[in-house]
């Protein structure tokens, strides 16, 4: 079906502005993925999946601009023993990372899996983003796959003592950065990855993870300090049997931020909890986007999503449960809530379920309101001051979904991270 | 009911006893005719259009009305947004007009008919003795009204065949006529109002129902006036290949209150029918309606074949301050269902509900839902929707909140709850929340499970065969939409649920 | 009346062999008492003879009056007069307590070729026999066990029975978690429908409801098999002994 002409205008504009990687081996799935772009075209104002996160900025052909960010923070994850790999402005920088050597692990950039003869990176670039455009498309991550300058493959074997930590880093100011990284878990091996970092100006990220049977994948990302980056992320992970996926993400800032998970349950007894906080000020916007689908026996899903927004700030959650035919005793769970700290704020949310078999608990549940002014007066009645008691509340709202963080070294460096912002911000 | 009403005046049998003899009393009622219909030719075009507005003997500027929308709908799409699958229609494969050729008809003999839809119709039970006036009995209207009085406006295929208790009403300036009769009757009503709630290009359906549709109600409550009884509106689709095209425009004058009912049925057809409705509610200050349907039109058979298409828009404007609405709907039947009863709530202090059960087995889809649309100060809105699915169907309840920047201080509370019995259906649910102030609050609760286990065993234990048992479970679980219906639809709509759900099990 | 030989179970999903030979009678007009320590299988017992799934015969029979329960549906067993009184009544939402007798009471009666119960006198029945029961009106409005305490579930289980008059009679722990109050008024039920055409069997854990519920017969059960049995002085024994000592004397 052709293309409305807006968009299909829109798509050849954006794509006139990039050029493919040669990239050896990962070039059939390059051309694959623009074929895909060429026929989805990229997102739009009046797409459904778009509802209610303009597209625009996210595919224009203009030059992005973001001022860079200054603060004297300490850094994220600062004190943690970990394996940095850092990327400026979407470009892998040697000098800045630790050496890729860790035990049970390997670690190689995008660009070299086909002189080293990697056989299950070759295999899985742009699989997985390719399974997550049905039943949605997915465009903006198609156009990843397609053009993506840069980015590691991770390929866990064992228990590697320490995470791994992938760090974004924002030099120019107009910089347009796109990422895609791929990592496989294999069979009852573990690992820890984090991300933080503003990235870019506009930042495009794709991570394929595939998790084999018995495999475990902990997810932590902070999402901030950049006023006015603009990012959209796709995260496409498959569970094995019996596997084990949680994510967390803190956004802090950002004008746009548009975050999609894209979780497919294929074996039994698989588990898979995505989490994010976010508090947004200002001219910010952020969507979480997540889509589960159960497909095998006895699985659990779990999205627990919690937005505190002030100054016009918007925040949108679009997340589906989708259970297929045949995926019995499926347990998913699915909770969506915003605190608004002002009049000028919204929140705007779908939550869905879509479930063709009938042994399953799955629900779902949505609130957006004030700050609650009983427990507020409650507090100050005991002589903590308005702020204070804001802070307090607001961060006891956050809290379920910072929970869902199982480090508690990660939990406690997110709740920092998190307080400094308040005491800076309300 | 009426016979009821005696015993306690006969025995003085304390009120409690009544209530719990009503609640356990069963009721069967069953009726069915076949009468010889007159048909306007296939298909839809400006002059069918202008053709059934002179059947209707309308003004001028009715007629330009449709005109105006048929134009419309020609540069319309059909939407497919929904969670439902059929054939594409082919709109001028259909009869838009048809009435019985003769009111006096008597019904025919009944062997000829097939025994099911008949067996369907005798559990079915419609409630009163407006089945007589369907059926075409003569002088039925003027017999003596038994227990609580309900009037009725019946409306076979394209017309309105009769209207009870008129004289009644009028005494108390209660209007509760044929739409059509409305708009050669009261144009200065029919002008100021129709069209305001549901705009001519609303929607694709509803665009089409502007320029054809035939007949449907009219209501008109004036100021201060409590309607002294329940309104009802009995639809059916009788003919073959006929649409039917009902409008309903029902006015609340301010501080007035009406009780509604809707009551619908087609028969078994090997083709499938298009139902595209329009209800239009206006609702001033102070003023309150509650609007019940109980929706059993022809399902479509075991395999999907025949059945009706419900496409229905179907919206109530809380114009006035402390205006308030009530939406209760049991959806049994029809092969696809496509509806959405929604609020405005535009008056401050307004409210709006909206308690719906959802059935469908076998290959019956229904997309269903509401929109609770807060713009004015102090709105409340309530959603309670109940959706079961068996056998191979398709069961999604979509809705939207909307929360304006300027509808402070705002409730709203919806639960939707699924309940799949069989591996083989599918139960969805698409909410759209949006909330544009921070002084409102929206909570929105969704569960989907299957008919617990636990339950089933107790109640067989206790010696219900499984599919009592899951009659009566479900109704359990749809309890609380059930209470909401008026005494005579929850009799019906618990038996529905029960005749629903046969063959579902086992 | 009710006839158990050599029943063997294990459960349906695992293979664990619950119930290794069970052999039981129970005469009309008696009560029997079951005792046991947890997990001897006492409950399976009454979920095998009542017909709940999850659980395979693997050998044995049960009959009731000669007629084979365990080839029938749970309502059928129902209709043939077995009554489970359990030990955790199921709530049912929104189904009220009359509705759901009412459905109960016709549905066996119309099992057994009888005419339904008309509204009226049902009715008068259920408030007679709710009364004896201190079970009050807006109990039985209620849904069904939704938000009762244990002991009115427990009445309720009792009321039931009242009106079902079954001819086998098993109550799984009814017992357990009422207080002595409310013990005493349940076992005033259950001992208002002794009848000579009647059979009980009690399963409980200690003896302290059959002060109230005096049995004619009463059964040690321990690891899927009856291992004494003896007239009412054998609870006593438990109540002052313990079940080690008569285990450590049958083993």
């Amino acid at each position: 079906m052709a293309l409305p002409e807006v968009k299909q205008t829109a798509t050849e504009a954006r794509l006139a502005t990039l050029t493919m990687p040669e990239a050896g081996c990962t070039r059939a799935a390059r051309e694959d993925a623009l074929a895909r772009v060429l026929e989805m075209g990229l997102p739009g104002r009046r797409d459904e999946y778009w509802k209610y996160t303009r597209p625009d900025t996210l595919i224009s052909a203009e030059q992005p601009h973001a001022a860079l960010f200054h603060s004297d923070e300490p850094l994220l994850f600062g004190n943690l023993d970990r394996l940095k790999i850092v990327f400026i402005d979407g470009v892998f920088s040697a000098e800045d990372s630790d050496d890729l050597e860790l035990e049970g692990v390997n670690i190689d950039r995008i660009e070299d899996i086909c002189c080293k003869d990697i056989h299950w990176a070759k295999e899985l670039y742009g699989v997985l983003e390719s399974r997550g455009q049905s039943p949605v498309q997915r465009p903006l991550a198609a156009l990843n796959t397609a053009f993506a300058a840069d980015g590691v493959a991770i390929h866990v074997t064992g228990k590697p003592t320490k995470p791994i930590s992938l760090i974004y880093r924002h030099a120019s100011e107009t910089s347009d950065a796109m990422l895609h990284h791929i990592i496989r878990v294999e069979s009852g091996a573990e690992v820890t990855v984090l991300e933080n970092g503003p990235a870019a100006s506009r930042f495009n990220k794709c991570i394929e993870i595939d998790i084999a049977d018995g495999g475990t994948l902990h997810h932590v990302r902070a999402q901030g300090r950049d006023h006015e980056r603009r990012a959209a992320t796709h995260m496409f992970t498959r569970l094995g049997q019996e596997s084990v996926y949680k994510s967390f993400t803190l956004t802090v800032n950002g004008i746009l931020t548009r975050n999609e998970q894209v979780i497919e349950l294929t074996g039994d007894d698989a588990i898979a909890h995505v989490a994010g906080a976010c508090v947004g000020d200002g001219d910010f916007h952020h969507d979480d986007t997540v889509f589960v689908t159960h497909d095998a026996v006895n699985c659990e899903s779990r999205q627990v999503f919690k937005k505190v927004l002030r100054n016009g700030a918007t925040g949108v959650f679009q997340g589906k449960i989708l259970v297929k035919e045949g995926a019995q005793k499926t347990d998913g769970y699915q909770i969506s809530q915003s605190l608004l700290l002002d009049d000028d704020s919204q929140f705007l949310a779908k939550p869905e379920l879509e479930i063709y078999a009938d042994d399953v608990a799955c629900s779902h549940g949505s609130t957006s309101g004030a700050i609650d002014e009983t427990a507020l007066f409650y507090l100050r009645s005991r002589g903590v001051s308005v702020k204070d008691a804001t802070n307090m509340l607001t961060l006891a709202f956050l809290a379920e979904a910072v929970d869902e963080i199982e480090d508690e070294e990660l939990a406690e460096a997110i709740v920092n991270r998190l307080e400094g912002w308040l005491s800076r911000h309300i | 009911m009426a016979a009821l009403d005696q015993t306690q005046v006969k025995e003085g049998v304390d009120q409690e006893t009544v209530d719990a003899v009503r609640e356990v009393s069963t009721y069967k009622y069953g009726w069915d005719t076949d009468i010889e219909m007159e048909y306007a030719p296939k298909g839809v075009n400006p002059d069918i259009v202008r053709l059934i507005s002179d059947k209707n003997e309308e003004p001028e500027w009715m007629t330009e009305w449709r005109l105006a929308a048929f134009e419309r709908w020609t540069k319309m799409d059909e939407p497919n947004w929904a969670m439902v699958h059929y054939p594409k229609i082919d709109f001028q494969d259909q009869y838009y007009y048809a009435r019985p050729k003769s009111m006096e008809e008597k019904p025919k003999s009944l062997d000829e008919v097939d025994p099911k839809l008949l067996a369907t119709y005798e559990k079915l039970g419609i409630p009163l003795k407006e089945q007589m006036i369907l059926a075409g009995v003569e002088g039925a209207e003027d017999m003596p009204a038994e227990g609580r009085k309900v009037a009725v406006d019946a409306v076979f295929d394209s017309v309105s065949v009769g209207t009870t208790f008129q004289d009644e009403l009028a005494k108390h300036g209660v209007i509760f006529c044929s739409i059509s009769e409305a708009i050669r009757e009261h144009p200065e009503l029919v002008k100021k109002y129709l069209g305001t709630v549901v705009p001519v290009s609303d929607n694709f359906y509803a665009t089409l129902n502007s320029a054809v549709f035939s007949d449907g109600s009219f209501v008109y409550i004036p100021p201060g006036v409590r309607c002294p009884m329940e309104l009802s509106t009995y639809f059916r689709i009788n003919a073959e290949n006929t649409g039917q095209f009902e409008r309903t425009l029902i006015i609340a004058d301010k501080g007035s209150y009406v009780s509604y009912l809707e009551g619908c049925t087609a028969p078994q057809r090997d083709t499938a029918q298009l139902h595209a409705a329009v209800v239009e509610i206006i609702i001033e200050e102070d003023a309150e309606v509650k609007y019940s349907t109980v929706q059993n039109w022809f399902p479509g058979d075991e395999n999907g074949k025949g059945g009706i298409y419900n496409f229905v828009t179907k919206r109530a404007d809380c114009r006035g301050d402390r205006s308030k609405v009530m939406w209760t709907q049991v959806e049994t039947g029809s092969a696809v269902t496509w509806k959405y009863p929604s609020c405005i709530l535009r008056g401050d202090e307004s409210q709006g509900e909206f308690y719906s059960i959802a059935i469908t087995n076998n290959m019956q889809q229904a997309d269903t839902g509401t929109k609770m649309v807060h713009l004015g100060k102090n709105t409340k809105s309530r959603i309670v929707s109940k959706g079961i699915s068996a056998g191979k169907a398709q069961n999604t309840y979509r809705g939207l909140v909307s929360m304006h920047p300027k509808a402070k201080d705002s409730r709203n509370y919806t639960q939707c709850d699924s309940l799949l019995i069989g591996d083989k259906c599918g139960a969805h649910t698409v909410p759209y929340i949006e909330v544009r102030n921070n002084s409102s609050r929206v909570e929105h609760e969704a569960t989907t499970s299957k008919v617990d286990d636990d339950q089933l065993f107790y109640c067989r234990q206790r010696g219900m065969d499984e599919e009592e048992a899951v009659a009566l479970v479900v109704n359990g679980f749809c309890k609380d939409v059930l209470q909401a219906l008026p005494m005579e639809f929850a009799m019906e709509a618990q038996q529905l649920v029960a005749i629903s759900l046969e063959g579902s099990v086992g | 009346m009710l006839e158990i030989k050599n029943l063997h179970v294990k459960l349906e999903e695992e293979e664990k062999q619950i119930l290794k030979g069970v052999d039981l009678t129970v005469e009309a007009g008696k009560v029997h008492a079951i005792m046991g320590p947890n997990g001897s299988g006492k409950s399976t017992l009454s979920y095998v003879l009542s017909g709940r799934d999850g659980y395979e015969v693997t050998e044995g029979s049960a009959t009731l009056e000669g007629e084979d329960l365990l080839e029938m549906e749970p309502e059928e067993r129902a209709a043939a007069g077995v009554f489970l009184a359990f030990q955790y009544p199921v709530e049912i939402p929104g189904v009220g307590n009359m509705t759901f007798l009412r459905t109960a009471v016709n549905a066996q009666r119309k099992a057994r070729g009888e005419d339904e119960l008309s509204a009226a006198d049902f009715l008068k029945e259920v408030r007679a026999k709710a009364k004896s029961l201190k079970i009050d009106a807006d109990m039985l409005k209620r849904p069904v066990n939704v938000g009762f305490s244990g002991g009115e579930k427990k009445r309720n289980e009792i009321l039931q029975m009242a009106m079902l008059e079954p001819k086998m009679c098993i109550l799984d722990e009814t017992d357990s978690g009422l207080d002595v109050d409310a013990m005493k008024l349940v076992a005033e039920g259950v001992n208002a429908l002794r009848d000579e055409g009647r059979g009980f069997l009690v399963i409980t854990h200690y003896q302290r409801l059959l002060d109230h519920i005096k049995p004619d017969v009463v059964h040690i059960m321990a690891d899927g098999r009856i291992v004494k049995t003896g007239g009412p002085e054998l609870a006593l024994e438990v109540e002052n002994n313990g079940y080690a000592d008569i285990l450590a004397e049958v083993n």
